[in-house]
């Protein structure tokens, strides 16, 4: 065997065994209606369960909360992400210490934000709606209408200091000459901006929104440890209700079904992307 | 010390070739130099005599010994690359000391090499230092350390002089001819600048589309360069090339150019001078007539540029003989006598009288 | 040579002004739900009814009550599961990731499936896991988190390899070829010193989605082997708030991570920059 093909072997045999297996054992089990309290049923449907789930009103629901989600989260961070970046990339003192601090929240485990964004946000326990209350505000964070844009606000905390690593990252690594052409030329810091810095830093942001977006579609922390899915379907994300179908329902055969059904989503999404991202760079 | 060589070496990439099958023999403890513009295949070559790319037909012998399907490791040989490639982690000193470790030597008995090593290339006091703390001299100077420290049958050299200035790439091309012939190992380098492929080299090899055009002494092959890519591409300025045919004892070009040649056929030819075999002279009714355009000082030299009819005719010349010379001043050429070159005009081969 | 006296004029810049006012906003942001969480934990139940309660004398009654849950101990196998899982996918990746980058192998399938294992959906491989535990009997073990975890981490940790080979120069490889060590040797010695700030990067980054996974943990592993996020999460129950304990077990997850955080930030900027965003 050559040498590259032995260097190769082992990342491939636990490639196999920890993602193509489970990959294909997981499009097995959707073709039935297996369910672990009932192994011995188990038959082969075919495609019934991804009609069943197509025809479900609660996923293609759990899709639009998810949606409603990643838009209005990546917007948020990427605009607030933009921000700090510039930001930081232009402060003087004190750089590592602010760099530092501010990535902080991304390196929390998710489920404790949860939880400490749950009772902060607590209308009998929190310190925001007290701090509301005394200037007259009332605001229930987690009432009907209300909750998916809390789930925002705490993915939007603890996921803009990623979207400000990505872009300090390609920030920095950007070539120096056309800014200082930009400032010889007599271009305003905000020309500048709109002009140099946001072309320059396009394939960046698009990566940072792709990265974001993906990741954002499996929410599943926040959900399980404020609102479990409530205010009634509210925020049932898919991450969720796949969880509570599978485990709490015990329906393997189904949320399988509901998996493989938002990878094809998610696939075509990232292709159709790709495609305009090539077909941008060779226009230009 | 060992002679290299190759038989009938072909390398292709996918389908396309890169080297077509050539013939070479790398003398025992000679400079060879192989010289080429880019994309010619001498690159290539070196690296297949290094084990570093596999051969795709073929065979390559270091001494008696058929290295073809060998590792690097096991062919005896040191290698200096364009950028250096040192050793980012390690001490200069353990970088020198790197290829004999690498073959199994003690810690102990590699300290003595080391400081000879260093000591010949001036660089005892940078030891301790990282690379990225030398500058690109001296970061050249431990790549030729490390490639000396042992005693190799062969030194490869691919382009190690082209990330230098100008200033510093001289002084290390005397310091590299210098160490070989001190060594006398046989030493094969590879190079797109035909002026350091002259300085260097005992023996040349010219490439082009992945063949040997020509092979010989630098001397020899700038005498007689066997076609008209070998003529224009060694030596600067280039040699001139004029088209024309001979007729009767008479070369003719369209272009207005006319001289006597010892040769009386009816052909089409390309007839070629070096520019310092071209002879000015003050009075235009001595010799062609041509217009003087353009001067380049060049030290104790001048490069002059002279319209002859249509055609652009460059010289070399003392500075001493340029006085009355001026841009725009009409002038007499004479090409040296049994110093013009004459090449085929349909595939470009030398003439022999 | 004459040293002149330079002399800078302050003048007003706008943009700076307003950036200093954006990132004091944002470090207002970001530190005030950690110190409110680190007051809730040395409030007693009484002052926690208090939410804005600022001054009072510290109580570390919930600090005892969590640590006699075993939140340590699960803070503990999660550090294990992640060291194990970042060693393999490390070894195997780096190896991987070398052959990809350096020979091509596989070439952009390779490189597309790597890229693709990171979108899956984690609930397309996590009833599989359940399953063949149940099968193999290690349901509730570490073991699967182990195997889930490889799942998560090993194709992020290749990709930002692949990226650091690329960028790393190969003939100082060739060089080490040439000195005398054979390929493998060349790697370990030459190779892997050159890539080692990223491979630092990687592997504390792969530690940190270990660290941080709930879904996986929580179903493959919800009982007797809870990871601490599952831990966490455990003190969410329907039957009471302990607001002030839950407080406690939050800054234990939180504090290792963030003293962590202060030390890689720098390095993970530049690994990122050094080529793990390029498509």
């Amino acid at each position: 065997m050559s040498f590259r093909a032995r260097m190769m072997t082992p990342l491939l045999v636990v490639f196999v065994a920890a993602i193509g297996y489970p990959l294909i054992s997981s499009f097995v089990l959707s073709l039935t209606n297996y369910r672990i309290t009932r192994r011995d049923e188990t038959k082969f449907v075919a495609f019934a369960q991804y009609k069943d789930v197509l025809q479900d009103h609660a996923y293609w629901s759990a899709l639009a909360v998810t949606g409603t989600f990643i838009v209005f989260a990546v917007a948020l961070e990427l605009s607030i992400g933009l921000m700090i970046a510039l930001a930081l990339q232009n402060q003087r003192r004190f750089r590592d210490f602010s760099r530092s601090f501010l990535l902080s929240p991304m390196f929390v485990t998710p489920i404790a934000v949860g939880l400490m964004f749950r009772f902060l946000l607590n209308q009998q326990l929190g310190a925001i709606p007290a701090i509301l209350e005394k200037v007259g505000i009332t605001y229930d964070f987690f009432g009907p209408g209300r909750a998916i844009y809390s789930m925002v606000i705490i993915d939007v905390w603890q996921w803009t200091p990623f979207m400000v690593l990505l872009l300090l990252a390609g920030l920095e690594s950007l070539s120096k000459q056309p800014f200082e052409a930009a400032k010889v030329d007599g271009a305003s810091p905000f020309y500048t901006f709109r002009r140099v810095t946001v072309p320059m830093l396009a394939p960046i942001l698009t990566v940072a929104v792709l990265i974001r977006s993906l990741d954002a579609s499996k929410v599943f922390e926040y959900v399980y440890a404020i609102t479990r899915g409530g205010p009634g379907t509210e925020t049932q994300t898919i991450q969720y209700f796949t969880y509570q179908t599978g485990i709490q329902f015990f329906r393997l055969g189904k949320a399988s079904a509901m998996s493989y059904l938002l990878l094809i989503m998610v696939i075509s999404l990232v292709i159709l992307l790709f495609k305009r991202i090539e077909k941008a760079r060779l226009a230009s | 010390m060992s002679a290299v060589f190759l038989n009938q070496v072909e390398k292709l990439y996918g389908s396309v070739p890169a080297v077509r099958g050539i013939d070479l023999e790398i003398p025992d403890g000679k400079f060879t130099v192989l010289v080429g513009p880019s994309g010619c295949g001498k690159t290539t070559t070196l690296r297949m005599i290094a084990g570093l790319e596999s051969v795709t037909s073929g065979s390559i012998f270091i001494g008696d010994k058929d290295v073809t399907a060998l590792d690097p490791k096991d062919r005896d040989i040191s290698m200096v690359f364009q950028n250096y490639a040192l050793y980012p982690h390690l001490s200069v000193a353990e970088n020198i000391a790197f290829p004999l470790l690498a073959r199994g030597a003690k810690r102990a008995e590699v300290q003595g090499r080391i400081e000879e090593v260093a000591t010949t290339l001036s660089i005892f006091q940078l030891l301790n230092r990282k690379p990225k703390e030398l500058s690109g001299g001296q970061q050249q100077r431990v790549a030729i350390g490390r490639a000396i420290a042992r005693s190799p049958r062969v030194f490869l050299f691919d382009e190690p002089l082209s990330n230098l200035d100008a200033k510093l790439r001289v002084e290390m091309r005397t310091e590299l001819l210098r160490l070989q012939r001190e060594l006398s190992t046989t030493a094969v380098y590879v190079t797109h600048d035909q002026e350091e492929a002259m300085t260097l080299s005992d023996v040349m090899v010219v490439m082009k589309d992945g063949l040997i055009r020509q092979m010989g002494r630098p001397e020899e092959i700038y005498e007689n360069p066997i076609d008209t890519f070998v003529a224009e591409f060694v030596g600067s300025p280039r040699m001139n090339l004029i088209r024309g045919r001979v007729e009767g004892g008479v070369f003719k070009s369209p272009s207005g150019v006319s001289v006597m040649v010892p040769y009386s056929a009816h052909h089409e030819v390309v007839l070629g001078v070096r520019p310092e075999d071209v002879v000015l002279d003050l009075d235009p009714a001595n010799g062609m007539p041509g217009r003087l355009e353009i001067v380049e000082l060049l030290g104790p030299r001048a490069i002059v540029n002279i319209m002859c009819g249509t055609h652009r005719i460059t010289a070399v010349i003392e500075i001493s003989q340029l006085t009355g010379l001026h841009e725009g001043r009409e002038v007499g050429i004479n090409f040296r006598v049994g110093r013009t070159h004459f090449f085929e005009a349909e595939s470009g081969l030398r003439i022999n009288f | 040579m004459t040293i002149s006296k330079i002399t800078t004029r302050k003048h007003f810049e706008p943009w700076r002004l307003a950036g200093n006012i954006l990132l004091t906003g944002a470090f207002i942001a970001v530190s005030a739900p950690f110190l409110w969480v680190f007051l809730g934990s040395f409030k007693t139940g009484t002052q926690l009814n208090n939410p804005t309660l600022i001054l009072f004398s510290p109580n570390l009654a919930n600090w005892t009550r969590v640590l006699e849950t075993g939140i340590l101990q699960a803070a503990f196998r999660s550090v294990i599961v992640g060291l194990i899982t970042v060693s393999i996918a490390i070894i195997v990746g780096s190896m991987g990731a070398y052959s990809i980058s350096r020979y091509k192998t596989g070439g952009s399938t390779a490189r597309f499936g790597i890229l693709t294992a990171q979108v899956l959906p984690p609930a397309i491989l996590v009833f599989p896991f359940l399953d063949l535990a149940y099968r193999i009997r290690v349901n509730g073990t570490l073991v699967s988190v182990v195997a889930a975890h490889i799942s998560l981490v090993l194709p992020v940790v290749t990709w930002f390899l692949i990226g650091f080979f690329d960028a790393a120069p190969k003939e100082v490889e060739e060089q080490a070829l040439v000195d005398g060590l054979d390929r493998f040797t060349a790697f370990r010695k030459v190779v892997l010193p050159q890539v080692a700030p990223g491979i630092g990067a990687s592997a504390i980054f792969g530690f940190v989605i270990s660290w941080n996974d709930l879904f996986y943990a929580l179903i493959l592993a919800p009982g007797n082997s809870a990871t601490l996020p599952v831990r966490i999460a455990g003190f969410n129950t329907f039957r009471g708030v302990e607001l002030g304990a839950m407080s406690a077990a939050i800054l234990v997850s939180v504090i290792p991570v963030l003293i962590a955080s202060f030390f890689i930030q720098r390095r993970l900027v530049q690994g990122i920059s050094g080529g793990a965003v390029k498509f």
